[in-house]
């Protein structure tokens, strides 16, 4: 056997091994439906809209904020203007006369942390949650998180469901179906007790949590990811609200997503670093013995993977190239195409491959159930022809950055 | 820690991982039976090919001239063969049992030709020997084999008959000996219509200049290098 193909192996019986783990996990606790039950108790509750030149969206945000079906005397909106260059300010003032808006103008420190732990400063709610300037949430999300802090006492975080907003272009359609794909995995990790990262698009926080831990860092712009490190070093409870949906706006080209992915990517590489005492620690549970060794041992995989694809690949050409000037053969198309069983590929690496996509594609249905999202075959097919291609640009990106210890900034 | 769930997914995972060894194992067996069917069916060729021989011989040769001898049998069974080559590995013992037998089929195809051209002289039969190995000392035989495999394709009246210089077959060597093939000279060797051999990696343009017959075969496909 090709002993390159070794590696691939170990890769497909690892994210295979991923998928089963998870799967056995949906099938010990099922997500359950929406209910129609209310909170017993309104918790106050500040929601902190940090924003860097977001002023084509920022009121489109803000409004969906003022639509959620929340006491509004219990609910306010932190519009904090983070040093931004394209009227972003001057948007907001849309809302200065709600009673419900506080907005804020100061000078961008180089990261996001610095805005939110500026906007917890300038509120004083029991609940401070954080929506990203370019994220919309549905009417009940705020009512599906309170309901999760309600249920249990120790609850510090909540994360939501977190879907596309209107994919326009197959870019966002592929990431339409990883989203759903991560409603999945998020919902697991959740039973898992094992959430990994509290996105910017409205993840829900108790104001006691800042008192114990301390309020966010740069942590290598990926303040949200570490922030759950942090939590899970603490032992504190993290949970998701599948119910609780929120739509997001994507990266449109391949160089803003791979910008975008190269910051969380590195982001894990350095968190990981900096918590390494976690890994393979029985006291962090499945923390610290699944999601992060899993995750940072799939990074590694991945790139060994599409360097091993790109390998072959590059041989194949060359070989072809070469073959073409070599023998004076014109490039011309096989004579016929033998579709009998005895000429199909049947290896193993077939088979498991097939078995890991079909695995791929149960956990894409069950997040498409969880948060009662249809993906179309535009969706689906962008995804499996795309991902695998775009991927490995940011891994590659991200392992060279972190190696080197270049600083990029939080969106370059 | 649910302990038993992490051995649980395990073992799941290694339970797929052997189904599907299980399953390539069982349809590589189906590829061997297969072989073994093809076997059967290349030995009765080989009897059909002397057969049929003894009874073209009696025959016109306008008879002769419309009846495709052995060709498409030839054609599936070197397809099938490289397959099975590509799955089981060339020292796999079926394989070789295999390609002796293709060898000798080819053989007896070529020698029917020989003789067909004999009595028939508007015959015109245009075929080439083409020998050569896989066991690391001819670095162009693929090349080599590219370039036969399109003059076969485009000339479908041109026979090529590949041999595998190493096998150990001894009507194989006999016809390595009757045409002085010599792999210290290096291979590829090529026999052109019972010609003197020639050696070394020839292009498709070398091939169409060292096989004039060429120009007065019909082609499947538009022609070679003089369009290109």
């Amino acid at each position: 056997m090709d002993i390159g193909a070794i590696g691939v192996y170990s890769s497909i019986f690892l994210a295979l091994y991923l998928e089963v783990f998870l799967l056995i996990t949906f099938f010990e606790r099922r997500p359950a439906a929406k209910s129609a039950t209310l909170p017993k108790r309104y918790p106050s509750v500040a929601i902190l809209v940090p924003c860097w030149n977001k002023a084509a969206t920022l009121g489109g945000t803000v409004e969906s904020l003022l639509a959620m079906d929340y006491p509004k005397d219990k609910l306010s909106i932190v519009i904090i203007d983070d040093g931004s260059t394209d009227g972003t300010f001057e948007a907001a003032q849309k809302f200065a006369e709600n009673p419900q808006v506080k907005i804020f103008q100061k000078k961008n420190e180089g990261s996001k942390y610095s805005a939110l732990n500026f906007g917890i400063a300038h509120s004083d709610s029991e609940l401070v949650g954080c929506l990203d300037a370019d994220s919309f949430v549905e009417k009940d999300a705020l009512v599906e998180i309170v309901k999760k802090f309600e249920e249990d006492q120790e609850t510090y975080a909540v994360a939501p469901s977190m879907k596309v907003n209107k994919p326009r272009n197959l870019l966002e359609f592929m990431q339409a179906t990883e989203y759903t794909f991560g409603i999945f995995y998020k919902k697991m990790f959740d039973n898992l007790a094992a959430i990994s990262v509290l996105p910017g698009p409205f993840s829900i926080y108790r104001r006691s949590l800042f008192d114990k831990v301390g309020l966010f860092r740069k942590a290598h712009h990926t303040e949200d990811m570490e922030m759950a490190f942090r939590m899970h070093a603490h032992g504190l409870k993290i949970v998701n609200a599948h119910t609780a949906i929120v739509h997001t706006n994507v990266p449109t080209t391949v160089g803003a997503l791979v910008r975008q992915r190269t910051r969380w990517s590195r982001g894990f590489l350095e968190n990981s670093k900096d918590y390494s005492y976690m890994y393979l620690n029985t006291k962090f549970g499945n923390f610290g013995m699944l999601i992060l060794p899993v995750g940072l041992l799939g990074f590694m995989l991945a790139l060994y993977v599409a360097g091993y694809m790109l390998y072959k690949i590059g041989t194949m050409a060359a070989t072809f190239i070469l073959d073409f000037f070599a023998t004076g053969v014109p490039v011309h198309a096989p004579t016929q195409l033998n579709l009998e069983w005895y000429y199909l590929n049947t290896s193993v690496m077939t088979f498991v491959i097939v078995a890991v996509l079909g695995m791929t594609l149960v956990a894409i249905a069950i997040g498409s159930r969880i948060a009662e999202t249809k993906l179309g075959l535009k969706s689906y097919v962008s995804y499996f022809m795309l991902f695998g291609l775009v991927a490995p640009l940011w891994l590659a990106r991200a392992a060279y950055d972190t190696i080197t210890n270049n600083e990029r900034g939080w969106l370059t | 820690m649910q302990w038993q769930k992490y051995i649980l997914a395990f073992i799941i995972t290694a339970a797929i991982f052997g189904t599907a060894f299980y399953i390539t194992s069982r349809l590589d067996q189906a590829r061997i039976a297969d072989i073994r069917a093809t076997q059967e069916a290349v030995s009765i060729d080989i009897l059909s090919t002397e057969t049929q021989f003894d009874l073209l011989g009696s025959l016109s040769c306008e008879v002769v001239s419309q009846n495709p001898v052995l060709s498409d049998e030839l054609n599936s069974l070197a397809s099938r063969l490289a397959v099975a080559e590509q799955n089981l590995g060339s020292t796999n013992e079926a394989v070789v049992s295999l390609k002796k037998q293709y060898s000798l089929l080819e053989i007896k195809d070529y020698l029917l030709m020989q003789e067909l051209s004999q009595k028939c002289k508007s015959l015109k039969p245009a075929y080439i020997l083409y020998f050569y190995s896989n066991t690391g000392d001819c670095e162009d035989c693929d090349r080599q084999g590219q370039v036969l495999t399109y003059l076969r394709q485009t000339y479908p009246g041109l026979r090529v008959y590949a041999f595998d210089y190493h096998l150990e077959l001894a009507a194989l060597t006999t016809l390595e000996r009757l045409h002085k093939i010599d792999a210290q000279k290096g291979l590829p060797a090529i026999v052109i219509n019972n010609r003197a051999p020639v050696y070394g990696f020839k292009t498709l343009q070398d091939m169409e200049k060292l096989m004039p017959e060429l120009k007065s075969l019909s082609t499947s496909t538009p022609p070679t290098s003089d369009s290109i």
